[in-house]
């Protein structure tokens, strides 16, 4: 009863004149609301519910409870595609990170041709990674400059996207170049919050670079590299177009990823209703890794 | 501030996010509903750049449009032509949303994920005119006993060889069967040719890589009725052994066994390989020349038979059958699909058709080589099979399973499927 009069004696607090706002407000909402709910949340219902059904484009529909995902449980194709998107995900997010922290602090002081530098990094972001992968696979051929350049080290000069050990690796490279230049491009903006004069007094206090990125940068740049870390898992978990354009999932689906499986399902047999269980799994997966993440990286948030 | 202005303010304040939300619910509202309907006069297709040529591929059909509205008055026929990519994307989102179109272009193995959508084509096409096509044409569109389109152009993938290599090493005996291919390789790889070029791409169709070796060896993907696989026989296990030598001797390059660069960065482009059974001589004559293409019958081991396709026109339910059927019946006349076979480089799918290519050696060569060919298995879970089996040819041509082991496991994974 307690809280009820409070809130009433809340919402009497507020004059007409705020009310008329805040309902003028949400009618300026309503639009963008309304096709969010049509086109996002809508079809991720139906997805849902889809998967519940054995619905394929040629007919059926009908509910078949959890078949769809027993059958998902039994199936090994599903586990080689986790496994391989789980192993892409481990490698290409902290490359990322890591490739989006060390540019950031290469770019972060204005220099002269700083801002072509930051451009220039950026470039990979806006290419169509269907483009850039039709080079990739030049790169990676078999006495190709990938190649060539790592058979200086004494390793072969087979093309990496032959083997089912190093496709992944290889795809994960691409992933990285693709998209570090938008990380870094959020840790700039954050890295210039950060108040100059308390790395100056670290410099007074004698610390050595490392030892101000450890204890000053890196623990400012903590909101904005959880932010990444959960939009890189994310679209790692539904890396499709370079796998799709380089291996087709291949050497004998060493590459064969989870989105790909999807596809396949979806487009290629049309069997939409087991193509929307893999979707479910996606999703509960992306869930879990999102929430582990608040938890170990973005706790204080 | 003074009333007048207030008021105004406050009805733009009121009126702009309304608009914008009755906008938004129609845009929504045009999501649902589908188009034509049996009353409509209007008839849509779908095709796609057949004719490689984008203003000659419209020059065509607009010419058809025309005439055929001329016939029909009152009739409006859309044909709409969509990129080749990602085309079965787009068609079954369409059909599933009830806005794809009446007529659409699709080849065999497009047609049995599609027949329960398509109108069998003996409820508008005319005797006379089924009688007309050729076995390879009907056949190649029958699914289930029943024809599922009308047949608009055939094409066929022989064997063709680059004759500067054949020069370069001085032969001047081309291949036509497996062992003398064989023989040849040897000595083409010591001159740093390549015998032949497989893609193991598991995105490609085994139509055009896998099955005609599979084919040749006197095997077959189905076992009679479709039910269950045949590739694991002992003459799909001769194929994939002749297909492993090839890439483990280096007589066809590894790296193709698991990517697709673009055409001209390949060894067939750069006339690095001697013979192919995959690309067309039009794929080709951009890069070796049309002097320098030698079309030869498919490879032969116990019989020489190759792919070749068929396009057909096909009509999808819910829409306006009779006129769409008429606008079928009427693309497909011998006299009118001339132009596309012609304009795309292909061949009549009707007897009446005739010889479209007089004095052209090249294209009398490949036509000949149409009653050798097989457009494909024309059973449902004909995709799902190359699913599976694809990635384990990649897994034998590897050298990480015998031939045997791979296409077994293969069957295992297509037979539980194919019995779902």
């Amino acid at each position: 009863m307690a809280v009820v009069a409070d809130h009433t004696r809340r919402r009497t607090r507020r004059g007409p004149q705020a009310r008329r706002e805040a309902r003028i407000g949400l009618l300026f909402v309503l639009p963008c609301f309304l096709l969010f709910l049509a086109f996002r949340f809508g079809p991720g219902v139906a997805g849902v519910l889809m998967s519940f059904t054995d619905y394929t484009l040629t007919g059926g529909g009908k509910f078949i409870g959890v078949d769809n995902f027993t059958r998902l449980w039994a199936d090994p194709l599903f586990w080689q595609a986790l496994k391989v998107t789980v192993l892409y995900t481990v490698l290409a997010v902290p490359g990322t990170l890591i490739a989006s922290v060390a540019l950031a602090l290469l770019t972060r002081r204005a220099f002269r041709g700083s801002k072509v530098f930051r451009s220039v990094f950026f470039l990979p972001v806006v290419t169509s990674l269907v483009l850039a992968a039709t080079v990739f696979v030049w790169i990676f051929s078999t006495g190709g400059p990938w190649a060539t350049f790592v058979s200086w080290f004494g390793m072969s000069d087979e093309s990496w996207l032959s083997s089912d050990t190093l496709v992944v690796p290889a795809l994960a490279v691409v992933g990285v170049w693709s998209r570090f230049g938008y990380g870094m491009l959020i840790l700039l903006a954050r890295m210039q919050d950060i108040p100059r004069e308390l790395e100056e007094a670290a410099l007074t206090d004698g610390a050595g670079p490392w030892q101000r990125f450890r204890h000053i940068v890196l623990p400012q740049l903590r909101p904005a590299l959880f932010f990444l870390a959960v939009i890189e898992t994310t679209a790692s978990f539904q890396v499709f177009d370079a796998v799709y354009t380089m291996t087709g999932g291949g050497p004998a689906n060493a590459s064969y990823t989870l989105v790909f499986q999807l596809y396949d399902a979806g487009f290629k047999y049309f069997d939409l209703g087991y193509a929307s269980a893999i979707g479910v799994a996606l999703f509960v997966l992306t869930l879990v890794v999102a929430v582990m993440q608040r938890l170990v990286i973005g706790k204080d948030q | 501030m003074s009333r007048t202005t207030y008021r105004s303010s406050r009805l733009r304040a009121v009126a702009v996010p309304a608009v914008a939300t009755v906008l938004a619910a129609g845009a929504l509202a045009g999501c649902g509903g589908s188009g034509g309907g049996a009353d409509s006069k209007t008839v849509t297709m779908w095709t796609y750049p057949v004719i490689f040529d984008e203003a000659k591929n419209k020059e065509y059909w607009d010419g058809l449009v025309k005439a055929f509205e001329k016939k029909h008055a009152g009739v409006t026929v859309k044909v709409e032509t969509f990129p080749w990519a990602n085309r079965d994307t787009a068609l079954a989102t369409a059909i599933a949303s009830g806005k794809g179109p009446d007529v659409v272009y699709l080849i065999p193995d497009q047609l049995p994920k599609y027949a329960k959508n398509i109108v069998p084509a003996d409820d508008y096409m005319p005797a006379d005119a089924k009688k007309d096509y050729t076995d390879f044409a009907l056949e190649s569109v029958t699914v289930g006993g029943k024809a599922l389109g009308a047949p608009v152009l055939t094409s066929a993938n022989p064997l063709i060889c680059d004759k500067r290599v054949f020069d370069a090493i001085g032969e001047t005996a081309y291949p036509t069967t497996w062992a003398e291919l064989e023989a040849l390789a040897p000595k083409l790889k010591k001159k740093g040719y390549y015998a032949t070029s497989y893609s193991g791409d598991t995105q490609q169709t085994l139509n055009m890589t896998f099955y005609p070796l599979l084919w040749q060896a006197g095997g077959d993907v189905f076992a009679e009725g479709g039910k269950k696989t045949a590739f694991n026989s002992a003459e799909g296990v001769k194929a994939l052994t002749y297909l492993k030598k090839l890439v483990a001797a280096g007589y066809t390059d590894k790296d193709l066994v698991t990517t697709t660069p673009k055409l001209e960065q390949t060894p067939v482009a750069k006339g690095k390989v001697a013979c192919t059974w995959q690309n067309t001589p039009a794929d080709v004559e951009p890069f070796w020349g049309k002097e320098n293409i030698v079309v030869k019958p498919p490879l032969k081991d116990a019989k020489s038979v190759g792919y070749g396709t068929v396009g057909a026109l096909s009509l999808l339910k819910g829409g306006n059958t009779e006129l769409a059927g008429d606008w079928i019946n009427f693309a497909a006349e011998a006299k009118n699909a001339a132009g596309l076979e012609k304009g795309a480089g292909y061949f009549p799918a009707r007897t009446s058709g005739g010889d479209l290519y007089p004095g052209d050696a090249l294209q009398k060569a490949v036509g000949a080589t149409l009653p050798t060919m097989t457009a494909g298995p024309l059973e449902e879970k004909a995709r799902e099979v190359m699913g599976v089996l694809a990635p384990e040819i990649q897994a034998a041509l590897l050298g990480k399973k015998s031939p045997k082991e791979a296409l077994d496991a293969a069957a295992k994974a297509a037979d539980a499927m194919a019995s779902r």
